[in-house]
């Protein structure tokens, strides 16, 4: 065990001297760590210390604590003095509850304790005389505000999205779920960054087995930091090598709301606003929030839309290449004739033309994500615009091409989930160069393979694939199109039980007989009854 | 709780498995015989399937626990069963070789020309073995996509073919005779064995025994119908002379399909469709000869097996494809006999043995059911069932 382990292991001492110097000594090269001595009790002037991380606590809740400390006057509100106005000593329960006065206050008995409490923002207060000190909750840092979230946008609905603030975040979801069910249990893992982690679900809707499962992989988690959840991600989901996304991550508390609805498990990490969900199905990734805010034909067709952005992202620059590079004889003449035309001065094959111009797009989006705001976008418009088209003018590229890249990556970036969007542009490459190397054989193979392996992976034990395979018939109100709420009543497969989430005949109905003309007999009763009065 | 698959996925396993020889070469090879009557010849081999795979599952219902190799271990030993999987084997070999010649001569013939065989061979062999890996789950699910694909294989041909279909052609029906209509579905009834003997393999992996009869014969009945409508279409749209020309007479076929001006070839998009389920029949095929040479050798995992047997299999179905004379001497005459003869002989022998041992086999069963062993060595949670949270990572029936 290390010397500093074994100092952390001590017990607080009745000298607050000692105390004061141990933790001096680890926070030595610390300058951040403040040290405020000061003397408890007004007329006793008992020695006293606050230990705190500036930047971490919020200054003036110190402050007051402090001050209420100073100004103390014993007999006022001691217990034990009520009961023998001679005893000057106050037990460390009555400071606890009659000068801190605040529930949340923590008695600490070791060293480990206090130092843990000044990393994360609380306030450590030593007493002489007591072996024991008080851990104030004064954790105040500045923080992002509530903000539109940056990767998941909408048109119509909420505009709040996730912090870096954990608390902050499991709030925003509980603004939206006020049930007394809804459980919201933490933990911490890394040794050194002693993140805190917090699993919220729906007690009675999850499914049984599932909030252990997750805990299980959480707690099997031995690493020295966690920095994003990405970490968390990578550490418990299901076909590490996949690359699928099985886990899904959202900066939108609507969606995480959503998910929990169903019987889904939210693990939210402190300091990153990017929320997991699992499990997770392959067809919710195409599903965006304004899809339920919307009017369920628009929802429906926006979604659609997205189903066929994502086949365009797939294979659309496979099936050019595989056309062009073997099975000319399958394009229409008139369209042959118009790409021949086009690659007549090209002095690369096809599927090399692919590939360059396919990663000169990534080279562009990646380089457009780095660099500032503003040069990003000049680089983007430069890139797009003018290489484009002085390549196709030096007879590099053939305009064929440059369409098809830009359609292609233009559909990329409907997909609203981007590690989804991610994954879609990753599986494209060997299947562009299964179908430029083998043309159909190679295309059939490497999609046949992919479809091997979606099928096969699972997220937390549901089929990935599901609820098409295995099919579920209630649940297709909610993946290819989406059914209006009135019909879609009924619990998705994924929660326990069979509970239903609305009352029968919700589809709005004209009423029998219109507002006005109801108003009207209405009246013209009165004026008989007052007529025959 | 062993591997399940549901009745859906059995169904969609067993059309699979028929559909991509059926619909071309079969056809071929019956019009040269019959002329204008493959397709009552279709009808009537569909039909006589039928009884066949109503006797496998009769075989298979009287020791549900295990499949047909480790039904002839309980009815007379070990010798017996490993006699059954060796015929079994010898079944699933020739039938790789034609599935190989279906496979290779629709895309190398009429897609690929100068593409080498072994090319071919080696890729089913890569995407074979996948899919085997992950077992008869996963093909389950695969064959339902393979299903979806059928359907819209035959969409588009009746789309593309339709306008052009004479139902004068199909007359005068049994121009050759009664007899040698029936005869001829000989043709047809052997690519129905190769369903019947992966039928005896994977059968007990279905859920509800007491739906196997409805399901496999809503498989085969199913399965017929998507089949037939080749048949009826080549001899309307192409007539029979020229059906029996070709050896891949449903590309023929898919190459006439014209859907307005602008769409005036689009056979590709059909055989991309035609790949999916022919690749999931490649699959099957892997995953019932491995378990049949696991059964041979005795070992409790088929997944050991999957590349010595793959190796073998795709090494004879090279030698098969190499030589346009050796396949179609295969496909028209040796098949025929090999599939007929192996899948006829094992379901009588196990009928009759069977119907003597019944006894014995219920015991059997029902000390297997008591102690949780069968045939299926996979303990793995139903995916069908979609719930349970097992913490497997990708490998939906890694132990």
């Amino acid at each position: 065990m290390s010397s500093l382990q074994e100092e952390l292991n001590k017990p607080l001492t009745t000298n607050v001297d000692e105390n004061k110097k141990v933790i001096e000594k680890i926070f030595k090269k610390d300058i951040d760590v403040i040290k405020r001595d000061f003397s408890f009790h007004e007329d006793k002037n008992i020695p006293a210390v606050v230990f705190y991380a500036d930047g971490l606590v919020n200054t003036q809740a110190v402050e007051s604590t402090v001050k209420a400390l100073t100004i103390y006057e014993g007999h006022k509100n001691s217990d034990s003095n009520q009961e023998n106005p001679n005893s000057s000593e106050l037990t460390i329960e009555e400071i606890k509850k009659n000068v801190l006065m605040n529930s949340s206050v923590e008695i600490i008995y070791n060293y480990e304790k206090a130092i843990n409490g000044i990393l994360v923002g609380d306030t450590v207060l030593l007493i002489e005389g007591y072996n024991r000190g008080f851990l104030l909750p004064t954790r105040g840092w500045d923080a992002r505000s509530v903000d539109e979230p940056q990767t998941e946008q909408v048109v119509r609905g909420p505009r709040d999205g996730f912090t870096e603030n954990i608390r902050t975040n499991t709030a925003l979801v509980r603004r939206r779920i006020r049930d007394p069910l809804l459980c919201v249990e933490g933990m911490q893992i890394g040794k050194k960054s002693k993140t805190d982690i917090n699993i919220v679900y729906l007690e009675g809707t999850v499914k049984e087995g599932l909030v252990e499962e997750v805990k299980e992989r959480l707690q099997k988690i031995k690493i020295d930091a966690v920095l994003e959840s990405g970490y968390i991600e990578e550490l418990i989901k299901d076909s590490p090598m996949s690359p699928f996304t099985t886990m899904q991550s959202t900066e939108r508390p609507d969606k995480v709301a959503s998910g929990i609805l169903e019987g889904r498990v939210a693990i939210f990490v402190d300091n990153t606003p990017f929320v997991l969900l699992a499990p997770s199905y392959f067809w919710e990734f195409f599903q965006a929030s304004d899809d339920y805010y919307s009017g369920f034909l628009a929802g429906s067709f926006f979604r659609a839309i997205r189903y066929i952005a994502f086949m365009i992202s797939l294979t659309l620059p496979s099936i050019y290449v595989m056309l062009v590079s073997f099975h000319q004889e399958m394009i229409p003449t008139e369209l042959a004739l118009s790409i021949a035309s086009g690659r007549e001065v090209i002095p690369f094959p096809v599927l090399l033309e692919a590939l360059v111009m396919e990663i000169a797009f990534e080279l562009m989006r990646e380089a457009g994500l780095r660099m500032p705001k503003p040069v990003g976008q000049a680089v983007s418009i430069v890139g797009s615009l003018v290489i484009g088209q002085a390549a196709v003018q030096a007879g590099i590229v053939s305009p064929f091409m440059v369409i098809l890249v830009a359609l292609t990556g233009i559909a990329s970036f409907a997909i609203p989930n981007y590690s989804a969007s991610f994954s879609i542009r990753l599986i494209r490459f060997p299947l562009l160069i299964a179908s430029g190397t083998l043309g159909l054989l190679g295309f059939s193979a490497v999609f046949t393979i992919l479809a091997v392996h979606a099928l096969s992976i699972r997220s937390f034990g549901e089929p990935y694939l599901a609820p098409a395979t295995p099919f579920q018939p209630t649940d297709q109100k909610d993946i290819v199109f989406r059914a209006p709420w009135w019909k879609m009543d009924k619990q998705p497969k994924l929660a326990e039980g069979t509970e239903k989430r609305e009352s029968d005949n919700l589809m709005p109905k004209p009423p029998e007989q219109s507002p006005k003309s109801t108003q009207t007999s209405k009246s013209k009763n009165e004026d008989k009854g007052s007529s025959g009065k | 709780m062993k591997v399940q698959i549901t009745n859906g996925m059995f169904m969609a396993i067993i059309i699979n498995a028929v559909y991509a020889k059926a619909i071309g070469l079969t056809q071929g090879t019956m019009a040269r015989e019959i002329g204008n009557d493959i397709w009552i010849s279709t009808i009537i081999a569909t039909l006589l399937s039928v009884l066949l795979i109503w006797s496998i599952v009769v075989i298979i219902k009287r020791f549900p626990s295990g499949d047909i190799m480790d039904q002839s271990k309980v009815l007379l030993g070990g010798w017996f069963s490993k006699f059954i999987s060796l015929l079994l084997f010898f079944f699933f070999l020739c039938s790789y070789g034609v599935i190989m010649i279906t496979y290779v001569y629709h895309l190398m013939d009429y897609f690929l020309p100068e593409a080498p065989a072994y090319i071919f061979i080696i890729i089913a062999f890569i995407v074979g073995c996948y899919g085997a890996y992950f077992g008869i789950e996963v093909i389950g699910r695969m064959a339902l996509i393979g299903v979806f694909s059928v359907l819209a294989l035959n969409i588009l041909l009746m789309l593309g073919s339709l306008s052009k279909f004479d139902v004068y052609e199909l007359l005068p029906t049994f121009q050759d005779g009664i007899t040698s209509t029936i005869w001829a579905s000989r043709h047809h009834v052997a690519d129905w064995a190769m369903v019947a003997m992966t039928v005896a393999v994977i059968l007990p992996y279905v859920r509800n025994p007491q739906e196997w009869t409805r399901s496999s014969t809503a498989g085969f009945l199913f399965g017929g119908t998507f089949i037939v409508m080749w048949p009826i279409l080549e001899v309307g749209v192409l007539s029979s002379e020229v059906t029996g020309q070709y050896i891949v007479s449903c590309m023929q076929m898919a190459r006439s399909a014209k859907i307005g001006q602008f769409i005036h070839r689009y056979e590709m998009i059909m055989i991309a469709f035609f790949a999916i389920s022919i690749l999931t029949q490649i699959m099957m095929c892997f995953l019932c000869a491995s378990t049949v040479a696991s059964k041979i050798f005795g070992l409790k995992d088929y997944r050991r097996m999957i590349l010595p047997v793959a190796l073998i299999l795709s090494g004879f179905g090279f030698w098969i494809v190499y030589d346009h004379h050796r396949a179609m001497e295969l496909l028209e005459t040796a098949w025929v006999y090999v599939s007929l003869s192996i899948a006829i002989f094992i379901t009588l022998l196990l009928l009759i043995l069977g119907s003597f041992m019944k006894k014995k086999l219920e015991t059997k069963n029902k000390e297997n059911v008591e102690h949780g062993t069968g045939s299926n060595n996979n303990k793995k949670t139903s995916s069908s069932s979609g719930s349970g949270n097992s913490s497997n990572s990708g490998n939906a029936q890694t132990e």
